[in-house]
């Protein structure tokens, strides 16, 4: 059968996206994999076909446990049985039960962390891995902009597993971050494929306003004017509420902020309402939209500045994935990117926080291996943040034995080394948003790209005509719920021709 | 004066507190916190309906909403962090349920170990029937604990029926168990989601039925708790939703130290040696014993009180409409406080007033 058979077979599509059959070739090729392509076109196809085309099970590496879930949920959706996720969110019996039955998967989705485990590396040896899939890979790279050091074992724990066919997909990766992703998967030969970072169907606007006020008067109008649906990106919690509620008392009825402190219900249902069409805008944080399949979104509004290009990309990503015309707009006002610098520094512990922490080791003679087990004490003696401790507990639990004033130095010279990575990655953003030439051009000069065809509204300094982004449907009030349950608990649970 | 229906809820609470608990032991009953003092103390008090009715509740909202309270002279504090209500409190409380009373079925102490499970069962069972009758198998599913999916996956199973009797009989279960006039069942079915159809969040739920986020969550547990009373009043008639709910895991739910407690008295030893052997103070002993008072019905107490006393201990609290354990001591004056609260622990609310 030929490719395109399997994948009416397997996926019920017609075609390929770009990159997807190119990387899928690559793959039944046996060749070790570099895929680069465009966020929301499809990188999991990359791995799923392959897997049904072949003998043995596909183990999926995967950094973030709400894609991880994400992803399984979709798969399960689509029918496929054979998938399991190992990661913490199981409890000891399930993960032992998932264990044991691991032999019946299909495609085996792990978390770095749980992949560390030799008891979970021994009982992976024995399946003969058909594909062992990295996804998100750029974060195997300190150059990276989401660097995980969890993701630097991957090298080793792939020769220990008989260094099995390997995948490595990301959205956005320079030349000098593929290069180090061979490096630290210890790939001797690979063939990349690399897609263009452009999504020409996104027009890219900036928007310059003096102040929160205008800002928050300027999104509002924007989310008149345009047709949805749309995201609106926030880096703050309590704006993205604020924003959120200021859009309801103004009349735009089908809004919800979407963000890491609400309840997992909560979560979920707004993440389907808006799938569904319910919700025409989310104001959200950067933990929405990873993960979520939806064709139609219009438009994606910045009410805070990304924290560097990449993350942006995958922001705006979120937009046009059936191809239509799309708008993502920047609203930038002076001072903004103070916030960005804070956030910097807030998720990695200061030198303050390492002292304290290094105080309370050497005061208990602690040996790393037990660190874990003080989670709870060290935390609130440094007062660590989850993500900080995560970096800290990481840092250390590898180290193999223990000189408390040089790893001391080690790890501060390993958080300076971050902070100023992330720094200039803020600062490259500012320079986007600051620089007088075409905004696409920029973009793609950053990975080492040139823009070859200029679409029509390319972005805010070629010329953009917004009336293109107008919403021209009226839109219809449907009827009100609440008014008759026991009306709406039938419309649910029976056929209309029973009601 | 105008207050909130979580004010009126807290200034009900702080006015049967009288001033002898802080106000922290409010937050504790909120919370549900399994410990012998808020146990002993939702009973002594009768706010066992409140009990772990309200866990998103923080120390520091707290704090505020009694800050509040004082300023607007309807609390007074009478000793660290301890209240009572001034007249004006009384009144505008009055006032307040008097319009809005407080919700009646709510019955957090009996409840709360299964609200939750069977509100994620229920949901999600609904969710599954309405795509299973409209022939989707593609959707995503609103829950997404597995031990939740792979329960209702069983349940569905073990039913042994067609999708379409399943999903009517579902309807028709829940239409009967929800009609009551003296609860709101919209605030429940506006939350449901089915076949091309998501639900509301409870932030959108209070928004759409106009209730303050607090009054809502209230009174969607009140709903909740109604539904429990009718199922479990005539489970024959409502076996789906009888099904749902979760047989607790512990039938005694008593916290882990008391457990550890009620086995070894079970196995014949005294308050002393079982102190001595888990090297306890006697008094957490005893702590414990009133816990297993409160938590079982029908545990005896006369090896700890005679019969006799007992009778006097009742008679003496029945007397005193105040439950200060000191004015019953002065009437009993041969009773310890150990006796004391065990009597009352026993007789609990209902035969109280």
């Amino acid at each position: 059968m030929e490719l395109k058979g399997y994948l009416k077979k397997y996926f019920n599509f017609d075609e390929f996206r770009p990159g997807q059959q190119e990387a899928v070739e690559s793959i039944i090729g046996n060749q070790h994999t570099i895929a680069m392509l465009p966020t929301g076109t499809g990188k999991s196809l990359c791995y799923q076909l392959p897997g049904y085309m072949s003998e043995g099970p596909v183990l999926i590496v995967s950094p973030l446990l709400s894609l991880m879930q994400d992803q399984v949920e979709q798969m399960m959706a689509m029918g496929e049985k054979r998938v399991v996720a190992l990661n913490s969110f199981l409890t000891p019996p399930q993960k032992a039960k998932a264990l044991e039955n691991l032999h019946h998967y299909k495609f085996i989705f792990i978390s770095p962390e749980m992949l560390g485990m030799e008891s979970v590396i021994d009982r992976i040896k024995g399946l003969s891995v058909s594909l062992f899939a990295v996804d998100e890979a750029h974060c195997i790279s300190q150059w990276g902009y989401d660097f995980r050091p969890d993701y630097l074992k991957l090298g080793e724990i792939r020769r220990k597993i008989g260094e099995p066919l390997t995948l490595a997909l990301t959205a956005t990766a320079t030349n000098e971050v593929r290069r180090d992703i061979a490096d630290k998967l210890l790939l001797e030969k690979w063939n990349e494929i690399v897609f263009s970072v452009d999504r020409p169907a996104i027009s890219l606007a900036l928007e310059k306003v003096s102040h929160f006020q205008e800002k928050q008067q300027r999104t509002m109008q924007l989310v008149r004017f345009l047709k949805g649906p749309g995201i609106i990106y926030f880096s703050s919690k309590k704006v993205a509420e604020q924003t959120s509620a200021y859009l309801r008392e103004h009349g735009i009825s089908k809004v919800m902020a979407y963000h890491g402190g609400l309840d997992s219900e909560s979560r979920i249902l707004i993440q389907q309402q808006f799938i569904n069409g319910q919700l025409d805008v989310v104001c959200a944080t950067s933990a929405f939209g990873m993960g979520i399949n939806k064709e139609n979104v219009r438009y994606v509004i910045h009410f805070h500045m990304p924290m560097q290009i990449e993350s942006y990309l995958q922001e705006i990503g979120r937009a046009a994935r059936d191809g239509g015309d799309s708008v993502a707009i920047l609203i930038y006002s002076p001072g903004d990117e103070q916030l960005a610098f804070q956030l910097a520094e807030a998720e990695l512990p200061d030198e303050f926080q390492i002292e304290r922490l290094f105080t309370f080791l050497i005061e208990n003679n602690v040996v790393y291996q037990d660190i874990t087990r003080l989670e709870e004490e060290l935390a609130m003696f440094c007062g660590f943040t989850d993500i900080q401790w995560r970096i800290v507990e990481n840092y250390l639990s590898n180290l193999e034995s223990v000189d408390y004033n040089q790893d001391k130095r080690s790890l501060l010279h390993l958080l300076d080394n971050r902070l100023k990575v992330k720094q200039s990655k803020i600062k490259q953003m500012l320079e986007w948003i600051h620089s007088q030439e075409c905004k696409r051009a920029v973009i793609l000069r950053t990975f080492n790209e040139k823009l070859e065809d200029r679409p029509e509204n390319c972005c805010s300094y070629c010329g953009i005509e917004m009336e293109d982004f107008k919403e021209t449907d009226a839109s219809s009030d449907e009827r009100p719920i609440g008014v008759d349950w026991k009306q709406d608990l039938a419309s649910i649970l029976l056929l209309s021709e029973r009601i | 004066m105008a207050i909130t229906f979580l004010q009126a809820v807290v200034l009900h609470i702080f006015k049967k507190i009288n001033g002898e608990r802080t106000i922290y032991s409010l937050y504790h009953l909120f919370q549900g916190k399994r410990s012998s003092q808020t146990i002993q103390d939702a009973h002594l008090y009768q706010l066992t309906p409140y009990f772990h009715t309200y866990p998103s509740v923080t120390r520091e909202k707290l704090e505020k909403m009694v800050d509040r309270l004082i300023k607007d002279g309807l609390a007074a504090e009478i000793a660290e962090s301890k209240v009572i209500l001034t007249d004006k409190g009384i009144e505008t409380l009055d006032g307040q349920l008097a319009e809005h009373p407080l919700p009646v079925f709510l019955n957090g102490w009996k409840y709360h170990q299964i609200t939750d499970s069977f509100w994620e069962r229920l949901t999600l069972l609904i969710q599954v029937s309405s795509n299973l009758i409209h022939r989707e198998r593609r959707f995503i599913p609103v829950r997404n604990k597995r031990e939740t999916l792979n329960w209702v996956k069983q349940f569905i199973r073990e039913q042994g029926e067609d999708r379409y009797h399943l999903a009517e009989r579902l309807y028709l279960e829940l239409v009967t168990a929800l009609d009551n006039e003296n609860t709101m069942p919209e605030l429940i079915v506006v939350r449901l989601s089915g076949f091309k159809k998501i639900g509301l969040t409870t932030m959108q739920a209070a928004e759409i039925t106009g209730l303050d986020p607090a009054r809502y969550h209230f009174e969607y547990l009140n709903c909740l708790h109604a539904l429990f009373d009718r199922i479990l009043e005539d489970p024959a008639r409502y076996p789906l939703l009888n099904g749902l709910i979760k047989q607790p895991e512990r039938k005694v739910p008593l916290t882990l130290s008391t457990e550890k407690t009620y086995k070894l008295f079970q196995k014949g030893y005294s308050i002393e040696e079982i102190a001595a052997a888990r090297n306890l103070k006697g008094s957490t002993i005893e702590d414990h014993i009133v816990e297993i008072v409160l938590s079982m019905k029908g545990f005896k107490i006369d090896s700890f009180v005679p019969p006799e006393k007992e009778e006097r201990i009742l008679q003496a609290a029945k007397k005193n409409s105040a439950k200060k354990l000191k004015q019953i001591k002065e009437r009993v004056d041969d009773a310890s406080y150990f006796e004391i609260r065990l009597v009352l622990a026993k007789y609990g609310d209902a035969e109280w007033n």
